[in-house]
């Protein structure tokens, strides 16, 4: 306060009440007064941040960190009382949260990743990795004197988690697929909820479910969800549909067959129609078919089972036809941890990823927030304490039962999933026959398969 | 004059913050996105020059394009001229003097302040789901509930509802415009034995043209842009019914992060855009009436 006043003194402005003062134009005065405080704002917020800077300056020891991730209130919770018991150990280093939801996530990691404001631990999705690492090495390779993997599997650190050969990331969970079934709709349906699933059995039997009461469908997928049968079908009789090679695996008969085969599902009711269910495009869990227990089955992930939210639900293994090329049922670290290449703390950030991983106390607070533990010691740890779920045990168990081969990069490709899903979406509307459908879906392949 | 020079600098002062926002915020993305709009660029990378090569894909190869410029086309001619049209009946009713009509005007100017935001176009979904508010009313009346969005031949339409439903900017302007009329002009007219309607053709109409026609081209420009009520509530589907513009050209650049490719299409939007306002401009001086002119 005192140096504005010498500052207003300083530049001639009388400070009291004077003569001279009546004699100075007062609109002249104002206008002076306001420029002058204009520039003392500024410059007090120079001041102010001069302070910061040196407060900064002194706490340099602690180290910030940043970590980012999506998911749920559960998730978000376990987290940050992770982070918070990190913190009570280790005082030196501070650790905030930027978590969120799925929608967005990755529009967000990336564009902070290209301006360079990311965080230091990021959650990551595996099929980023790759489109990711090919544009710029964004993740640092995980230094294994901090970090200790030996307590996980070493092909889904090499085959899910590695670029290049490169251990640039660490699963937090297993996720694989299965199908989540209402077993009290199947009984009032009059169908086994016991049941092993094949192609011809959901069609046979599953049409039952629409039969019995018209309001109600055998399977609930939105359209996305749709598609991952469409893969599983194709991935059991052509292999898949494109290869590591990034050539189209399958051929016009074999996409006939598979739609052919789809067509019966829309006909007979099996699925709900997408007319109802495009609305909630990944978020099949937040349609009322689903949620008011009118959908007896849902394709699921593993890792999100929790999702489903339902009283009476069980697991199933998903449908796979006899002398199947391949199952198709994919296997994936739920989630990944990476460290931002470019951020000055990576070994602190290593130090906190290796908490995360392998500290009791983390694995208890976190417990299968982010699935199960793809660390052997935490799902030990996890099953004594009675924090695993039943029905998440059963669906891990049934889906690593039949998992199949990796899946190729460029199956997984944005552009290549939505090229397949456009005319997965003209078909169920009933705008392309299977032939068209077929004819389309490979046009749509090569032209996008010619552009990435 | 080292007064006058003074007084120059306190100008600039203030305006300083504006002019750092303008070349930070606009002028300089604006530059770069027509230098990114020749190159190959994915956001991680650095651009890579490729010449017209965006813009030939853009008027030859991408089925995208034309599709998401037909559902654009549909959505503004749909809703831009029913906006308009609620925006002025609701601005004539509430020019009536009646008790009151402070609170009127707030509650109609309402739905602008909510804006189209998330939360809105969240809401919509709710109404008009299958199970949604809408439905439930039409089954009382005994009426076919319809999938407003579901349906590909409804969805645009549907959409468009949430842009007409924020009328109250283009409604304000309206009442403002309304107010300046004189009212000399009415009393004439119903000495002359004028009836309410031919009043509203005569000279309502007429002397409101210039704020029509900003209406008119601020809407139409809005738009055009529009793109949270088809990221919020349908994401383009189904079938590409509610793909706008404004959604493929961040799905270009955020979803496949073509950064390039985005770029040149925004300004082939901005093209068309400045084609449409010219040609609004342009038409104006045979139904715009100013003042002296009527």
């Amino acid at each position: 306060m005192i140096l504005i006043v010498k500052i207003f003194v300083l530049c001639g402005f009388p400070m009291g009440f004077d003569n001279t003062q009546k004699s100075m134009n007062k609109e002249e005065s104002m206008k002076k007064v306001f420029v002058l405080l204009s520039v003392v704002v500024i410059a007090m917020g120079g001041l102010f941040a001069n302070g910061a800077q040196e407060q900064e300056n002194a706490s340099q020891e602690k180290s910030a960190l940043r970590m980012s991730w999506w998911g749920g209130d559960s998730r978000h919770k376990a987290t940050l009382d992770a982070i918070a018991k990190y913190q009570e150990k280790y005082p030196n280093v501070s650790i905030s949260g930027e978590y969120s939801g799925w929608d967005g996530y990755y529009q967000k990691l990336v564009t902070q990743l290209a301006g360079g404001t990311s965080a230091d631990v990021m959650q990551v999705s595996p099929e980023w990795l790759d489109e990711l690492m090919s544009k710029g090495n964004v993740f640092a390779e995980i230094d294994k004197n901090l970090v200790d993997t030996s307590k996980f599997d070493k092909r889904l650190l090499d085959e899910d988690c590695s670029y290049e050969g490169k251990l640039v990331s660490m699963p937090n969970g297993i996720s694989t697929q299965c199908m989540i079934i209402d077993r009290g709709l199947l009984q009032r349906s009059g169908i086994n909820p016991d049941t092993v699933w094949d192609w011809d059995k959901i069609i046979s039997m599953g049409k039952k479910v629409h039969e019995t009461d018209p309001s109600c469908y055998f399977n609930g997928s939105d359209p996305e969800t749709f598609r991952y049968f469409f893969e599983l079908y194709m991935a059991q009789i052509a292999g898949g549909i494109i290869d590591d090679d990034k050539t189209i695996m399958c051929t016009k008969d074999q996409l006939v067959q598979a739609f052919t085969y789809f067509k019966q599902w829309f006909d007979l009711g099996i699925v709900e129609p997408f007319a109802q269910t495009s609305l909630y495009y990944m978020k099949w869990d937040q349609n009322p078919t689903w949620i008011n227990g009118k959908s007896a089955t849902a394709f699921c992930w593993t890792a999100i089972i929790n999702m489903a939210g339902k009283k009476d639900m069980d697991v199933a293994r998903l449908p796979i036809m006899e002398n199947a090329v391949d199952t198709g049922v994919r296997m994936l670290p739920a989630q990944l941890f990476a460290v931002n290449a470019n951020s000055k703390h990576k070994q602190e950030a290593f130090k906190f990823m290796n908490y995360l991983y392998n500290d009791p106390d983390a694995t208890s607070i976190l417990g299968i927030c982010r699935g199960i533990p793809a660390n052997s010691n935490a799902l030990d740890q996890l099953s004594r304490e009675g924090k695993v779920d039943p029905v998440y045990s059963k669906a891990t168990k049934i889906g690593l039962s039949v998992v199949g081969k990796k899946r190729s990069s460029w199956q997984l490709n944005t552009q290549v999933m939505q090229a397949m899903q456009d005319v997965i979406d003209e078909f169920a509307f009933g705008k392309l026959t299977s032939e068209q459908a077929a004819d389309k879906f490979l046009t749509n392949l090569q032209n996008v398969l010619a552009e990435i | 004059m080292k007064n006058k020079r003074r007084k120059g600098y306190a100008g600039y002062l203030y305006i300083l913050p504006w002019v750092i926002g303008f070349f930070t915020l606009q002028l300089v993305p604006l530059i770069n996105s027509f230098a990114y709009s020749f190159t190959s660029f994915s956001i991680l990378g650095s651009p890579e020059f490729i010449g017209l090569e965006n813009y030939r894909k853009i008027f030859t190869t991408d089925p995208d394009f034309l599709q998401s410029l037909a559902v654009t086309f549909r959505y503004v001619v749909m809703a831009v001229p029913v906006k308009l049209l609620f925006a002025l009946l609701v601005a004539l009713i509430l020019n009536q003097e009646i008790k009151g009509i402070g609170l009127f005007r707030t509650l109609y100017y309402l739905p602008s302040i909510l804006g189209g935001s998330v939360a809105i176009s969240v809401l919509w979904k709710f109404l008009f789901m299958k199970d949604g508010i809408v439905n439930r009313f039409l089954s009382l009346l005994h009426l076919v509930p319809l999938d407003w969005l579901g349906n590909p031949r409804l969805s645009i339409w549907t959409i468009g509802l949430v842009t007409v439903w924020q009328f109250g900017s283009s409604m304000i302007l309206f009442l403002a415009g309304l107010k300046q009329i004189p009212k000399v002009l009415y009393e004439a007219a119903r000495i002359d034995g004028a009836g309410s309607m031919r009043i509203f053709w005569k000279i309502t109409l007429p002397e409101l043209t210039p704020i029509l026609l900003f209406n008119l081209v601020m809407q139409t420009i809005n738009a055009f842009q529009d793109f949270t009520p088809a990221f919020i509530i349908t994401q383009g589907g189904p079938m590409k019914s509610t793909y706008l513009y404004g959604l493929m050209l961040y799905n270009q650049g955020f979803k496949y992060f073509k950064m390039g490719y985005a770029s040149a299409l925004s300004w082939v939007l901005f093209i068309i855009i400045l084609f449409f306002t010219g040609l609004s401009l342009k038409s104006s001086s045979s139904w715009v009436h100013y003042g002296d002119t009527l």
